[in-house]
């Protein structure tokens, strides 16, 4: 019995002395971030790929790396020793749940901005919390270009570039093949593309962007995680377009690349919006059969020696990503991150308010960015947000367009699946 | 006339893959009337064994399906024995929620190992492979999937019908108490019962990575339309779910290319609530 008494004594002692440490954690000069990814569900590969690249940022950012040739690698944190915590939370790739983790993140954990969603679709109803309780809304990946129409939004800000800026560049693409390569003549236009926000808003660009130009002859939404995608190839197989805009991610392009060699077809030419394409993993997975594909990229590791200073931050990433190097997609999520960092540094103050007014006002340095620099217009877009399109040839990612900044010729037409 | 051949055919060809998905379910359904909400892990985590076995010892997944298969057969035996035991005689809610659970814990130990990466067997014997019947394409890998699911399901079906173990597992399904008194062991029936279940989906998983890629939430939508070939063949008929199967697979295909590819799965949901309306108790169900 008195060893009971003395055990409870001990652990009320202990108990005890838990508020003092939490008190002394509390006065530590943390500035807490709140990150909303897709870390379950059918896209949580994007999403665990972001997180590590937000990670990746903030050890840059709380650390001494001279070695590191993006802004803030020299100090160790911010105004003049706040480190940055990060709180993370899953929103399984749906809006309400996205929606529900940014009120607790807001409300219950305190954090001071939010950073995310991947998803437009949750991107969309999360940053509408941030920016009621005027909290900063960083967004790396999502395209939805209707996310940046809204010019009310005083909190929010994207680094990459949309789907509206995308359809433009692939429209261009095309009329470039048709006046350069002998025979192109690339009339029709098919779309393929996931029913959710960002499929929709791709496609909804798609055509506003090919308008007068080319013919859509084929627009098939299809369910995302899909058994399959039969009827949907069977479709675009039997419109046969000359081109095809693709807006599908993840494991459904797998699905789709698999299933259109199986039904033996491929249009002359196909653009790829996104991480299907863009994955670096699912390209490898693919083998040959991922080839010829064309798609947006404004990161792939064959752009190295455009953008030099990647190479140690990429360390760093990989280190989180069992060695899987950034894609267009996760490397938005690091620019985010240390472009917000930079505007805190450069506002010398913690108001979301006056640090949002300096992220309007300036053009940020961005190593890590193809263009070098970001600067938002109203609505927070990142005006300088910039993509080369590459085709995937022998495995990796060669630029093709536009053409000075081109490393080789495009293959085209895509060679049909027999004759490879 | 070509198109509605090809539609016909793929629509044949996935609805078989269904089948073979959901015979496993309606064997539990039928003799436990346990729903199993683990069934789409039961996929996933067969379709893993199947990968690893392929890329780690270079084992097809046409010789590796069998171990998949066995693989589930022991977890199946192990939910049984494990959780499924502890829920007989309550009510049907409690089996319910614990193979949730059990879904949730499968699905996210798979994420935490294997990461949510895809993952694709590349070289398989049966690979890409196509033959040409006239205008129509035959995919070989789902056509040997075909088969396999009508040898598979033949064989469900001659062991319930024919065999002693079948008998037992009938009278078992019909009124576990009787059975008992005429001696059967209905511990060991619903346990090896939950193990055979789990063989046929795990088998039917074993051959998918062939040409499907393999990542934590692959067996979702599986899952999902196992138990809408279920309960639209009639809770625990094995002819039901197999006709089921087909006339979703065949429904989804004719749906998806003549209607729209977005309208497939709306079609196959209302068939199913249009059925359920019509005849509650599914096409062979009595």
């Amino acid at each position: 019995m008195r060893f009971w008494i003395v055990a409870a004594v001990a652990v009320t002692l202990m108990l005890g002395a838990a508020p003092g440490q939490s008190l002394a954690q509390s006065q530590e000069k943390v500035i807490k971030i709140g990150t909303i990814f897709p870390l379950t569900g059918p896209v949580a590969l994007a999403g665990q790929r972001c997180k590590a690249a937000v990670e990746t940022a903030v050890e840059i950012i709380n650390n001494k790396h001279p070695n590191i040739k993006v802004p803030l690698a020299n100090q160790a944190g911010l105004l003049g020793g706040y480190k940055i915590v990060l709180v993370h939370a899953d929103s399984q790739g749906k809006p309400d749940v996205g929606k529900a983790e940014a009120e607790r993140l807001i409300n219950q954990e305190g954090v001071w901005a939010l950073i995310g969603a991947y998803n437009s679709s949750v991107s969309g109803p999360a940053s509408l919390v941030a920016e009621r309780a005027k909290k900063i809304f960083m967004c790396g990946a999502s395209s939805a270009a209707s996310l940046t129409q809204r010019k009310e939004m005083k909190y929010f800000f994207r680094t990459a570039s949309t789907d509206e800026i995308e359809s433009q560049e692939f429209v261009e693409v095309l009329e470039w093949l048709n006046k350069t390569q002998k025979n192109a003549n690339i009339k029709t236009l098919g779309i393929i593309y996931e029913n959710s926000v960002f499929g929709k808003n791709a496609a909804q660009q798609a055509m506003k962007a090919a308008a007068g130009k080319f013919q859509v002859v084929a627009d098939v939404p299809f369910n995302p995680g899909a058994t399959n995608l039969d009827s949907e190839i069977q479709t675009l197989k039997g419109k046969n377009p000359d081109a095809l805009f693709g807006a599908v991610l993840g494991a459904d392009y797998a699905l789709m690349v698999k299933t259109m060699k199986k039904m033996n077809w491929v249009p002359k030419v196909s653009l790829n919006y996104c991480s299907g394409y863009q994955d670096p993993v699912i390209a490898k997975q693919l083998g040959p059969d991922a080839n010829y594909f064309m798609g947006s990229t404004a990161y792939s590791p064959e752009f190295q020696s455009m953008m030099p200073a990647v190479a140690e931050v990429e360390k760093i990433f990989k280190s989180k990503t069992g060695g899987v190097p950034y894609d267009s997609d996760s490397i938005q999520e690091t620019i985010a991150m240390l472009v917000l960092a930079q505007a805190i540094e450069k506002s010398k103050s913690l108001d979301p308010t006056v640090v949002a007014e300096t992220l309007h006002a300036n053009t940020w340095p961005s190593p890590l960015s193809l263009s070098g620099k970001v600067a938002f217009v109203p609505g927070g877009q990142n005006k300088y947000a910039l993509s080369l399109i590459t085709q995937l040839q022998g495995g990796k990612y060669k630029k093709i367009f536009p053409v000075e900044k081109a490393d080789t010729k495009p293959v085209f037409p895509i060679p049909p699946w027999d004759k490879r | 006339m070509d198109t509605l051949l090809q539609v016909l055919l793929d629509g044949i060809l996935n609805g078989m893959l269904y089948a073979l998905v959901a015979v496993g379910l309606c064997l539990i359904w039928g003799v436990m009337d346990v729903i199993n909400f683990a069934h789409g892990e039961y996929v996933m985590i067969s379709m893993y064994v199947t990968y690893w076995l392929g890329f780690l010892a270079n084992v097809d997944p046409l010789v590796s399906m069998f171990a998949g298969g066995l693989f589930i057969f022991i977890l199946g035996a192990l939910t049984y024995q494990l959780i499924i035991k502890y829920t007989v005689g309550k009510p049907p809610l409690s089996a319910l929620l614990a193979t949730f659970g059990l879904a949730m814990l499968l699905k996210n130990l798979c994420l935490n190992w294997f990461t949510p990466n895809y993952r694709i067997l590349s070289d398989t014997w049966l690979g890409d492979r196509t033959f040409q019947l006239g205008a129509i394409i035959v995919p070989v890998p789902q056509l040997v999937t075909a088969v396999l699911a009508l040898v598979m399901i033949g064989l469900v079906f001659f062991m319930v019908r024919r065999t002693r173990f079948g008998w037992a597992v009938q009278a078992t399904a019909m009124d576990k108490e009787a059975a008992e008194l005429m001696g059967i062991n209905t511990e060991r029936i619903y346990l090896l019962v939950f193990g055979i279940g789990g063989a046929t989906v795990g088998i039917a998983g074993g051959i998918m990575p062939t040409y499907l890629a393999v990542h934590p939430e692959v067996g979702t939508m599986f899952s999902l339309i196992a138990f809408i070939c279920v309960a639209m063949g009639g809770f625990g008929s094995i002819p039901g779910a197999l006709v089921a199967a087909l006339l979703v697979g065949v429904v989804e295909a004719l749906a998806g290319y003549y209607i729209a590819p977005v309208f497939k799965y709306v079609a196959v949901f209302g068939l199913y609530l249009a059925l359920v309306l019509l005849r509650p108790k599914g096409i062979f169900g009595w």
